[in-house]
């Protein structure tokens, strides 16, 4: 727990009170960050977009393929919200999930280029490509990192990951072109997912039954700790609505984190690759005191 | 001289008590005074154990005297062979290699879990032999009678110097192995993690303990009885609300026993909500048995409970639990006094309802966990999921089963048992034939391994519905157990003109029935959906463990 063991019981209860945001829906996560009543999805189940690919192979398909597109307003600013739903084959990114987040952003730049500022959210809840739509899926990966940077001058592009399932592959990429990530305690981040890492490597190399482990490495606090997350917060929709309107309050960074490549380049240069530091040697030396 | 003074003459009356003297005299260079010494404790369990010995070593579902199994391990089978093992639960990997070693051959068991195939093995290769399969009780009980272990190694937190020992919140299954083996002249060890001036209590006394040995690390314990929240699913929710309208509510049951799992995590995180809106806070559910289910904290903190009594404790709720002393049994220290075999007998004889679930079922409600394959045993459920017919005393929600009026009749207890119609995989969980009939077979026991006998269940909840089969036998009881067993090929040859009979006489409810609104089965119904959740109701007092934690 973030708040100390003897925080005063109105805490508790306060904490006890929430909304949790981890369970909700993508369309119910991507409404609560819009204003209040400002929500209407985009490209929804009427529109039939759905995987060509999965009934190919014995998959039923959904309607929305994993991905909801919410249009509505930000203190009063258009704003998309692009939600990943991990309940569907794992919030995997396919043709289909991919191309919309990838429209949604080219739409967004669209926007910008005519004078409308139109704020744009990821929620990210994917183990990365959707391995039945191989190729097709990690085309539309590059198509959304290329739309990413396109739009993050003009715009923060304000990226979350909440958690259970994390963000990995190709989509951890995106993450980190965000202009600005919000992450909770829950959540992970990283390249390959832990199982992938315990498969390929063997067991002796990652147990990923080993949360504690696993969380020290990639999860939402140490990503923060050494600065790859912005924004850590409670699992609280109304913290994590208050956390993205504060980052497009703030604007556009100087320097998106991924064009800081001569800082980071020094950064791995102090680090010997055959002795890997520890999660906390890590903190010690990227964390915000070092 | 007469027959009987003849008899007296060569009979030796004390050879078990001699025995055990010159067993203790044997390790003396090993110990000082009943400390033994850990460096040199594999010599000395080669010279206080005899091949041949009954051998208890403390194994359970949850504590291990894990130091003693694995130096147990490494004895020399030239000198050290043929042990019979009495243990509760199979679950280390050196409890086996016991018998790879030729250490051990026999074995008495009550549950082998994750080491159930490699037992198969062994049986297959004539390494190991079974003497028999238990609930945990049985075993116990065997060891008052035929089975007296000569040696027990036992496990407990701190020792002093005389051997008194304090068995921390896991006193569990200690006491009962302790008092079949010392008052029997068998020898016991006792594993400790330290070995301290003043102890907090004593749960075994010095003169019932003959060795203390301090160990490496602190002994073994798995928190089996969590289970996180986050992994309820809606239809877990809406069985529970279902349980609490047609069983606790309709039956009034106040005293009861959970099972683990998700259905009845699901149940007791409903309480302080949907059990609260129908207003049935204090009329049930007050007095339990169980071990303490983190899942309970949030009843416990909304005013539901009265008590709890406890078979071991759960790793994480120490703390919780030293500051809820009027819920649990604690001692003068505050830590939990845990008894397995007081709460078997309170689970059986003191309270009205079991409710567990299970993964197989056939028609006439025999049910099983056990799967092709694999011989995991026991443990404790066939005990409390069963109607003691040896009970006297009555109560409101044990009156309510009597079906006939007689002049001579009797309660029953209530024994339900939960399941959902298909199993992950889309594997139907009720069958024409039990896998247990076949697993029997093939492992030469002399009865199916049924967990829960068709003839004790009184409820079978289902997320189709309750079957209240304890109203109704043969054809129809066949019949009310198909109106819920679903799209599963036994539910589909229920009749629907004798289902709406059943409806309409009470044999079988479907959630509309009991006043529940499937559409009300939400998660945002249960009192907390996460362990973050648990650890808040608790007030931080709650340390979940590590592979419970996601952050």
């Amino acid at each position: 727990m973030s708040s100390p063991v003897n925080a005063p019981a109105q805490d508790w209860q306060k904490f006890l009170a929430r909304k949790s945001f981890i369970e909700l829906s993508a369309q119910d996560r991507a409404t609560a960050l819009l204003d209040a009543g400002s929500g209407r999805v985009i490209l929804g189940p009427f529109d039939r977009l759905k995987s060509p690919w999965l009934p190919q192979q014995g998959i039923v398909a959904q309607a929305d393929d994993g991905v909801v597109l919410v249009r509505g307003t930000i203190d009063r600013q258009p704003a998309v919200v692009a939600a990943i739903e991990s309940d569907f084959q794992g919030g995997s990114m396919g043709e289909v999930a991919g191309a919309k987040i990838a429209g949604a952003l080219e739409m967004t730049l669209a926007d910008h280029r005519k004078g409308i500022p139109t704020r744009p959210v990821i929620l990210f809840e994917t183990g990365g490509v959707r391995l039945q739509e191989a190729n097709l899926g990690l085309a539309v990966i590059a198509e959304i990192h290329a739309a990413i940077v396109a739009l993050r001058p003009h715009v923060p592009v304000v990226g979350v990951i909440a958690g259970m399932v994390g963000c990995f592959g190709g989509m951890s990429l995106a993450a980190s072109l965000c202009s600005h990530l919000v992450a909770t305690k829950q959540a992970r981040l990283g390249m390959n997912g832990p199982e992938v890492i315990e498969q390929e490597a063997g067991i002796q190399e990652l147990d990923a039954s080993d949360k504690r482990t696993i969380w020290s490495l990639i999860g939402g606090e140490q990503r923060f700790a050494i600065g790859q997350v912005d924004a850590l917060v409670e699992d609280d929709a109304d913290a994590i609505a208050a956390a993205v309107r504060a980052a497009f309050a703030a604007g556009v960074p100087a320097t998106p984190r991924s064009a800081r490549v001569d800082e980071y380049l020094a950064k791995l240069a102090a680090f010997d690759p055959t002795q890997a530091p520890d999660p906390k040697a890590l903190r010690a030396a990227w964390g915000k005191g070092a | 001289m007469t027959v009987q003074a003849a008899a007296h003459a060569v009979r030796q009356w004390t050879t078990m008590r001699d025995e055990k003297l010159r067993r203790l005299a044997s390790v003396s260079s090993y110990a000082s005074g009943k400390v033994l010494d850990a460096r040199r404790i594999v010599p000395a369990l080669e010279t206080l154990i005899k091949p041949g010995d009954r051998v208890a070593l403390e194994g359970n579902n949850q504590k291990q005297a894990d130091f003693l199994s694995r130096s147990l391990v490494q004895a020399d089978p030239a000198k050290l062979h043929d042990i019979h093992l009495l243990i509760s639960t199979l679950s280390r990997r050196e409890h086996l290699d016991l018998f790879e070693r030729g250490i051990a051959r026999k074995v008495d068991f009550s549950f082998a879990g994750p080491q159930s195939l490699r037992v198969a093995q062994l049986l297959e290769d004539g390494k190991l032999e079974i003497g028999a399969i238990y609930t945990y009780i049985e075993l116990y009980a065997r060891m008052f009678v035929d089975l007296t272990p000569q040696v027990a190694l036992v496990c407990g937190v701190q020792a002093d110097r005389h051997g008194n020992i304090y068995t921390g919140p896991n006193t569990e299954d200690t006491p009962a192995i302790v008092e079949a083996t010392a008052f029997r002249h068998g020898v016991v060890i006792a594993q400790v993690n330290e070995i301290v001036d003043e102890l907090p209590r004593v749960d075994i006394p010095a003169s019932w303990v003959d060795f203390i040995v301090e160990a490496d690390k602190p002994f073994a314990v798995e928190p089996l009885f969590t289970r996180d929240p986050r992994h309820i699913g809606e239809l877990q929710v809406l069985m529970g609300m279902m349980i609490i309208r047609g069983v606790y509510e309709r039956h009034g049951v106040t005293a009861l026993n959970h099972g683990i799992g998700f259905d009845t995590a699901a149940v007791e995180l409903l309480l302080p909500t949907y059990g609260e809106s129908l207003g049935l806070k204090g009329k049930i559910c007050r007095n339990w048995t169980l071990n303490p289910h983190p899942t309970l904290i949030p009843a416990i903190e909304s005013g539901w409970v009265d008590s709890v009594h406890c078979f071991g404790s759960e790793v994480g709720m120490e703390e919780y639990i030293r500051a809820r002393p009027d819920i649990f049994f604690v001692g003068n220290d505050g830590s939990l006094r845990s008894n397995r075999v007081f709460c078997q007998l309170a689970g059986q004889y003191g309270v009205d309802l079991f409710i567990g679930s299970t993964l197989q079922m056939d028609q006439d409600a025999n049910s099983s966990t056990v799967t092709l394959g694999r011989l995991a045993g026991f443990g404790g459920a066939p005990n409390m999921g069963h109607d003691p017919h040896g009970r006297r005393h009555s109560s409101d929600a044990w009156l309510s089963l009597i079906t006939e009026q007689k002049p001579i009749t009797r309660g029953k207890k209530l024994v339900v048992q939960t399941l959902e119609t298909f199993k992950a995989g889309g594997e139907p969980a009720f069958v024409d034939s039990l896998d247990a009939i076949e697993v029997g077979r093939k492992s030469g026991m002399a009865v199916a391994p049924v967990m829960i006998y068709g003839d004790d269940v009184s409820h079978v909840v289902t997320e189709e519905g309750i079957a209240y089969v304890y109203k109704v036998n043969g054809e129809e009881r066949r019949a009310a157990i198909a109106a819920i067993a679903g799209a599963t090929e036994i539910g589909r040859r229920a009749n629907p003109k004798q289902t709406a009979d059943l409806r309409a006489r009470g044999i079988v409810a479907l959630p509309e029935d009991l006043g529940v609104s499937r559409k009300q089965a939400s998660r945002s119904l249960l009192a907390a959906r996460s362990i973050d959740d648990l650890v808040a109701w608790s007030g931080g007092l709650y340390t979940p463990p590590p592979q419970f934690r996601s952050w």
